[in-house]
């Protein structure tokens, strides 16, 4: 069974509600366990939060990205979760991030989230492949202002 | 050393019996102050490297970190035959220990190693594959919680747990697959349950949750709320996404039954009736349930009778072709006359049929009768007969098929077998077999009910059918509808660009023949063109050769 590098792609709806101190609570703790645990396993991604959907990368070895996937999908912060792509690839593209947050930061959510919206970036209307490109290029872009 | 001190001590003591330091069981004697003075061979081994001369047993069991030892004690105080205590030690061995006054003064401890018996009882009351409780365990814990319930005057919630779509795995996939995906999905109803929830798994994919000390049925509701959301997530395994659900049945005690037997058969009920209710949902057991499912039963007796009574027939619905406006043949379908209930429709008893695995023989009596009369019609028209997707599990289709054809006399290229995307959700190559064989025969294969199901397009590149019979959901009201029209069109480009033709169903006004004629279909069925009709109305119309098609466009 083929355990080489594969990527998974979703995108999910908050349960965690509006309230910006909860939320931006909620997406500090999901970050700082993803980043202990996919470190273990060598998954690596990206995690984004806009217009009241998180949408979230996971790349790594088959069975570490299907573990992770699994805890993602036991955690009630969040629900009707699509999967937009799960398929083997050939390098990893967040290959410095163990759960990298891209986008707004998670204090400027409750505050952007509007305008975001009103941006018209949706990712319940997008493909795996665009959904991947847009946290992917939002990544590159935190990279450089590092 | 302090301990080499007090075994010095202990040496001067009176001699022990010449046996105990060779026991088995292990011993351990303490004295009045109950700090231990003396153990054998056997004890030694078990507190290796620790040396217990002159500690307290909880010292002693702190310093190797054994639990459960410290009601030893409360045991001798209360009775003069104690129960043994369990103690369990750090690298997981069990022990049965009890203690004795000895009439010497002091006390004597003996321990027994229970491990491998303990391990052994457990194994017989859990699910190896997943490690939830097994139907014995759950089946003593239900009766033993309610008892406790009883006596406190608490409620308990019983879940009875359905996966919906797993066979479908097992089939196609393999055990090993189905394995898998079982265990994470018993390791969901851990994430969702507390630890005093008991899970069981009662077999195959049946689950059952015995909830206790909570307040209900607030509780059994969410937990509900939280199993089918959890559950019906996706999994990811082995590289392939999956996608199943649950269906649950509630239960609460005392409400919904005070014995296990009832309380079992009410969540039985419920299930019964989130099952019935499409799946992926659950329900709380309701008092006229019950009646439900008598009538179900009944229901059920009147079908097995319906065959050997001859109360079923066909009615036979027209099919024009729109290039000639006449009839290219008729759809049989199925009616059921009954003498109290009057007409049942086939969407009531076909899926009780399919249930009660009926179908098997039903399907093969519209087959022999829907050939056998329309071999006797004024005109070669075609017949179209619908095919239960359970037919090709339960009968040998090709044989079936043959030897009606045979029996008949009818032209194999006038019958028509329609089947839905469902015959090919499960099994597919075996069912494409049959397929293939069946259209060797010269017989056509039509897709019934298209673009309703799952994905549709993929099974038009599974098999070369004839025919696609467009649903009329995309056909009611098509010419007030622009959406409509282009899927309808796009049907027809793909299915000529595939060489299959296509049939609009349901058409019922001039307007929407006019726009499924645009569309490029091939033939209409529906009210307009004309309405199921007895076996005799058919041949007639045959007869006379009326279409009505071209007319009923000109009226307007």
């Amino acid at each position: 069974m083929n355990n080489g590098l594969h990527r998974l792609v979703y995108y999910s709806r908050n349960r965690v509600g509006q309230d910006p101190q909860t939320l931006s609570a909620a997406i500090k703790s999901i970050l700082s366990a993803s980043r202990r645990n996919n470190a273990q396993v060598d998954v690596t991604g990206a995690l984004m939060f806009n217009s009241g959907c998180f949408a979230q990368v996971l790349e790594g070895g088959r069975a570490a990205v299907e573990s992770v996937f699994e805890r993602v999908q036991q955690d009630e912060r969040h629900g009707d979760v699509a999967v937009l792509a799960f398929e083997p690839v050939k390098t990893r593209s967040f290959d410095k991030w163990s759960m990298g947050f891209v986008g707004a930061s998670p204090d400027d959510i409750a505050r952007y989230d509007t305008l975001a919206e009103a941006s018209g970036f949706d990712p319940a209307r997008m493909t795996g492949e665009a959904l991947f490109q847009t946290l992917h290029s939002l990544a590159l872009e935190e990279e450089g202002k590092q | 050393m302090f301990s080499e001190v007090l075994n010095q001590v202990i040496r001067a003591f009176p001699p022990r019996p010449a046996a105990l330091p060779e026991m088995a069981t292990a011993v351990v004697i303490l004295d009045e102050d109950r700090h231990i003075e003396y153990v054998n061979t056997s004890a030694e081994a078990l507190f290796t490297p620790i040396d217990p001369v002159g500690a307290t047993l909880p010292d002693l069991f702190e310093s190797c970190s054994a639990e459960g030892g410290d009601d030893l004690f409360a045991s001798i105080d209360a009775s003069d035959n104690p129960a043994p205590t369990r103690i369990r030690l750090s690298d997981e061995r069990l022990l049965d220990g009890v203690v004795r006054k000895l009439s010497s003064g002091g006390f004597v401890l003996t321990l027994d190693d229970v491990t491998s018996y303990v391990r052994e009882a457990e194994l017989g009351l859990r699910d190896t594959l997943t490690g939830l409780a097994n139907r014995k365990l759950f089946t003593t814990q239900l009766i033993e919680r309610l008892r406790r319930a009883r006596e406190s005057k608490q409620a308990i919630a019983l879940l009875y747990v359905d996966l919906d779509r797993f066979k479908g795995v097992n089939d196609t996939l393999g055990h090993q697959m189905g394995d898998a995906l079982l265990a994470k999905v018993a390791d969901r109803f851990r994430s969702a349950t507390r630890d005093d929830d008991l899970v069981a798994r009662l077999g195959g994919d049946e689950f059952a949750v015995l909830q206790t000390g909570v307040e209900q049925p607030a509780c059994a509701e969410s937990l509900a709320t939280r199993l089918v959301d959890l559950i019906g997530r996706a999994y990811a395994l082995n590289g392939h996404m999956f996608h199943i659900g649950a269906s649950i049945g509630v239960a609460v005690f005392p409400s919904d039954g005070a014995e296990p037997e009832a309380i079992l058969k009410s969540a039985d009920l419920a299930l019964y009736r989130a099952k019935a209710d499409g799946r992926g949902c659950y329900r709380f057991f309701e008092p006229a349930m019950d009646e439900r499912i008598q009538a179900r039963r009944l229901l059920e007796i009147d079908l097995r009778r319906a065959l050997a009574l001859k109360q079923l027939h066909l009615a036979y619905q027209p099919q024009v072709e729109l290039e000639t406006n006449q009839i290219a043949g008729f759809e049989a379908l199925i009616r059921w006359q009954h003498p109290e209930r009057g007409v049942v429709s086939p969407a009531e008893f076909i899926p009780l049929a399919e249930e009660m695995e009926l179908i098997g023989p039903i399907g093969e009596w519209v087959l022999r009768t829907a050939c056998k009369e329309a071999a006797s019609w004024p005109r070669p028209v075609s017949i179209a007969v619908n095919l239960s997707p359970l037919q090709f599990k339960t009968t040998p289709l090709v044989e079936a098929v043959r030897k009606t054809l045979a029996l008949s006399g009818l032209d194999p290229g006038r019958l028509e077998l329609e089947i839905t995307e469902g015959a090919l959700l499960y099994d597919t190559a075996a069912v494409l077999r049959d397929l293939e064989e069946v259209q060797n025969l010269g017989v056509q294969i039509s897709l019934d009910d298209f673009g309703t199901g799952y994905s549709s397009l993929s099974y038009l590149q599974k098999f070369p059918f004839g025919k696609i019979k467009i649903d009329q959901s995309f056909v009611r009201g098509i010419d007030r509808d622009g959406q409509r029209q282009a899927i309808v069109r796009a049907i027809t480009d793909l299915a000529s660009a595939l060489g299959m033709t296509t049939t609009a169903e349901g058409v019922e006004t001039p307007q929407e023949l006019t726009c499924v004629r645009a569309a490029g279909c091939t033939k209409v069925q529906g009210y307009l063109t004309g309405r199921p009709m007895s076996v005799e109305a058919a041949s007639n119309l045959l007869a006379n050769d009326v279409t009505k098609a071209g007319a009923e466009e000109s009226v307007r």
